[in-house]
């Protein structure tokens, strides 16, 4: 998958293709939105992440303009909070997704995948989990053929810690993408071990569940 | 008090003093004005019997008797002839009383003294006062009665044209002052007027609030820059710390300071969201156009908060009608207010407690939202502030920045919506909400 980072603040965009290139993908930094838009001239991505405050035009026409150059590219905007937030949220400009910063990047993974799945169909949405296999299209837990009623929430928590698995996830990082917005920082980390240790409950009656590790004082972590 | 009633006030009481001086001045008046002219006509009139003497001589007057008087030559008036005493003075007119026939009446008597044949003689022309005056009443009735018919319509003309003079002052007030919201986004049309103080007005007004919204604007831009500015270095600490956290073998010390750094970091990006949230609010960047049922607003955000109220065995119960619903409301603003009001509810509450929320809305009052928890309630010397800015309260040891209410509060200005509180330390708190008119559907 090739990326292309629009943005102009550079120490972000490398911690963001940092990030993106351990998942992966392959990435292109551009910081103006002439840069980008003469590389997109040249190259084909899958994705495009567009920082809307870019110095030299107004990210609305960029946008306008990289989806006549890629018409097939998902886009994924990046938008500083209470800037644009709410007429982004109000027009239909034709991106995928947006994402207001700061934002985490585990989430910007999160949501590539959710488009990646949404584009490509429903097959390659169910993913092994130890003899489990969880289809993140229809949001489903099965053990051979048997399916796990998990409630939304532990659904969300499993799935999001399943995408990034083998890395180790705060509690705070679990909540805030639960809760988001309303996330209450010391408060909602004890409902996160409330959840996980229900979906073990729920899950371990099927098949060992071992995956699912405690991380001591940190938070929690899928290894396979 | 109003313009136009001083206006009016002074217009009616100038004219009615008018009218009170003309009808005190009036008899006086026309008294001296029916004499001076009843003396000028005793002065023709003399001229008119000299010269009928002269052509005659006086003698067919006299007739060798010493006095003549007679009604007969002026028909009106009577004059006399008789010989002057040494002492007679020349010209005089006065009034003077008179006995003839045994009645006393009064005369208005000119004397003339002159000389014929070495003769001096004194005429003398009068005219009873009653004559003089006798058209004096209905003279001022019908002046009185014309006097007051102009006044009645002056003064109506005057309130007419005051009231058309005024008009565009009233409508400067009522569209530039009364019925403007700050921060005067909608530029409105010059008021047409030909009073050059009314446009002086008007566009001094349109000036100033041209200021005072370039002046928001930018207040504005600042705080989105300034929001632009601050998260793009959260936002990297965030996602470096990240980056750190993902590379697998970092041993567990090393993880948890990172953590600890992330939670402090994450404490940093809560209070700037906050802040920038009731700029917002502040900046009206929420339009008020939604319709709400309350009932199902409540619903989904308890199921939002369902592991917070489960974990400390709070019961919940929701009595409101499912027709209650407000508009011109911003969903995701009351939404956020009632969050934070029910957040606080669980919060604060004591293990096993209850939460209640629920109408009052009799005929005749606001309709009313009450949250009612059976928490740890407020002390009273907290009341006053508790809806002010990082007031920071210290409750069972959780530290409060004291954001949530207050963002609770800029929602609640930003609808018109009055809160108030009502609390007893260790018993709990009761929010009642009550809602505009101009909210309430139906």
């Amino acid at each position: 998958m090739k990326v292309l980072i629009v943005e102009d603040e550079q120490a972000m965009a490398a911690e963001m293709e940092v990030f993106l290139k351990k998942a992966f993908y392959l990435c292109d930094l551009a910081a103006t939105a002439q840069e980008g838009l003469s590389k997109m001239e040249e190259n084909q991505y899958d994705f495009i992440l567009l920082d809307l405050g870019l110095p030299d035009r107004d990210g609305m026409h960029v946008l306008a303009e990289a989806r006549k150059n890629c018409p097939d590219a998902s886009y994924i905007i990046l938008t500083a909070r209470g800037q644009l937030e709410d007429r982004i949220r109000g027009l239909d400009l034709g991106a995928d997704d947006y994402l207001a910063k700061p934002f985490s990047l585990l989430e910007l993974q999160s949501r590539m995948q959710a488009i990646n799945r949404r584009k490509s169909g429903l097959n390659q949405s169910v993913v092994p989990l130890g003899d489990f296999a969880v289809d993140l299209s229809r949001r489903r837990v099965t053990c051979s053929g048997h399916e796990i009623s998990l409630s939304r929430k532990e659904f969300d928590l499993l799935s999001y810690l399943l995408l990034h698995k083998n890395r180790p996830l705060t509690r705070m990082q679990l909540s805030e993408h639960i809760w988001g917005n309303f996330s209450d920082d010391e408060a909602d980390s004890n409902y996160i071990d409330v959840h996980i240790k229900n979906i073990r409950k729920k899950l371990s009656a099927h098949a060992s569940v071992e995956w699912l590790q405690t991380l001591r004082n940190i938070g929690y972590k899928i290894k396979i | 008090m109003k313009l136009l009633t001083k206006l009016t006030l002074f217009i009616t009481l100038s004219k009615v003093a008018i009218v009170v001086l003309f009808v005190l001045l009036l008899p006086a008046l026309v008294d001296k004005i029916a004499y001076q002219y009843n003396d000028y006509y005793l002065k023709e009139q003399k001229k008119k019997v000299l010269q009928v003497i002269s052509k005659n001589g006086i003698g067919a007057y006299l007739q060798g008797e010493k006095n003549y008087g007679s009604y007969t030559m002026l028909k009106e008036e009577y004059i006399s002839l008789e010989p002057a005493g040494r002492f007679t003075l020349s010209d005089t007119i006065a009034t003077v009383r008179r006995v003839v026939e045994e009645d006393t009446l009064t005369y208005r008597v000119l004397s003339h003294v002159f000389t014929d044949n070495q003769q001096r003689y004194v005429l003398e022309v009068g005219k009873t006062t009653s004559t003089i005056s006798q058209y004096n009443r209905p003279l001022q009735r019908v002046a009185l009665f014309v006097l007051i018919t102009l006044i009645v319509i002056t003064i109506m003309t005057d309130l007419v044209f005051t009231r058309l003079l005024l008009r565009p002052l009233g409508l400067i007030i009522s569209t530039r002052l009364v019925n403007r919201k700050f921060p005067f986004r909608e530029q409105l049309p010059h008021i047409s007027t030909s009073t050059t103080d009314f446009k002086y007005l008007d566009d001094s007004l349109i000036e100033l609030m041209g200021k005072i919204k370039s002046a928001f604007e930018k207040e504005r831009e600042f705080t989105s820059n300034a929001s632009h500015e601050l998260m793009t270095p959260i936002s990297i600490l965030q996602n470096k710390m990240e980056n750190i956290m993902t590379d697998g073998e970092l041993d567990e010390e090393v993880q948890k300071q990172i953590m600890g750094m992330m939670k402090t970091l994450h404490r940093l990006k809560k209070i700037v969201h906050s802040l920038l949230f009731i700029s917002r609010i502040e900046n009206d960047q929420f339009p008020k156009t939604d319709q709400l049922p309350l009932r199902e607003l409540v619903t989904t955000i308890m199921d939002e908060l369902d592991e917070r109220l489960q974990e400390k065995r709070l019961s919940f119960s929701l009595q409101l009608p499912p027709e209650a619903t407000i508009r011109n409301a911003s969903h995701d603003l009351i939404f956020q207010l009632l969050y934070n009001l029910l957040n606080n509810a669980i919060r604060y509450n004591k293990p096993g407690g209850a939460i209640m929320v629920y109408d009052q809305h009799s005929p005749g009052t606001p309709f009313r939202l009450m949250i009612r928890d059976t928490g740890i309630g407020i002390p009273d010397s907290e009341m006053a502030t508790i809806f002010d800015r990082f007031k920071k309260v210290n409750r069972n040891g959780q530290e409060g920045y004291g954001l949530g209410l207050s963002i609770v509060n800029t929602i609640a200005q930003y609808h018109g919506i009055t809160i108030t509180v009502s609390a007893a330390p260790g018993e709990g708190t009761i929010f009642t909400i009550t809602f505009p008119d101009s909210m309430i559907s139906g």
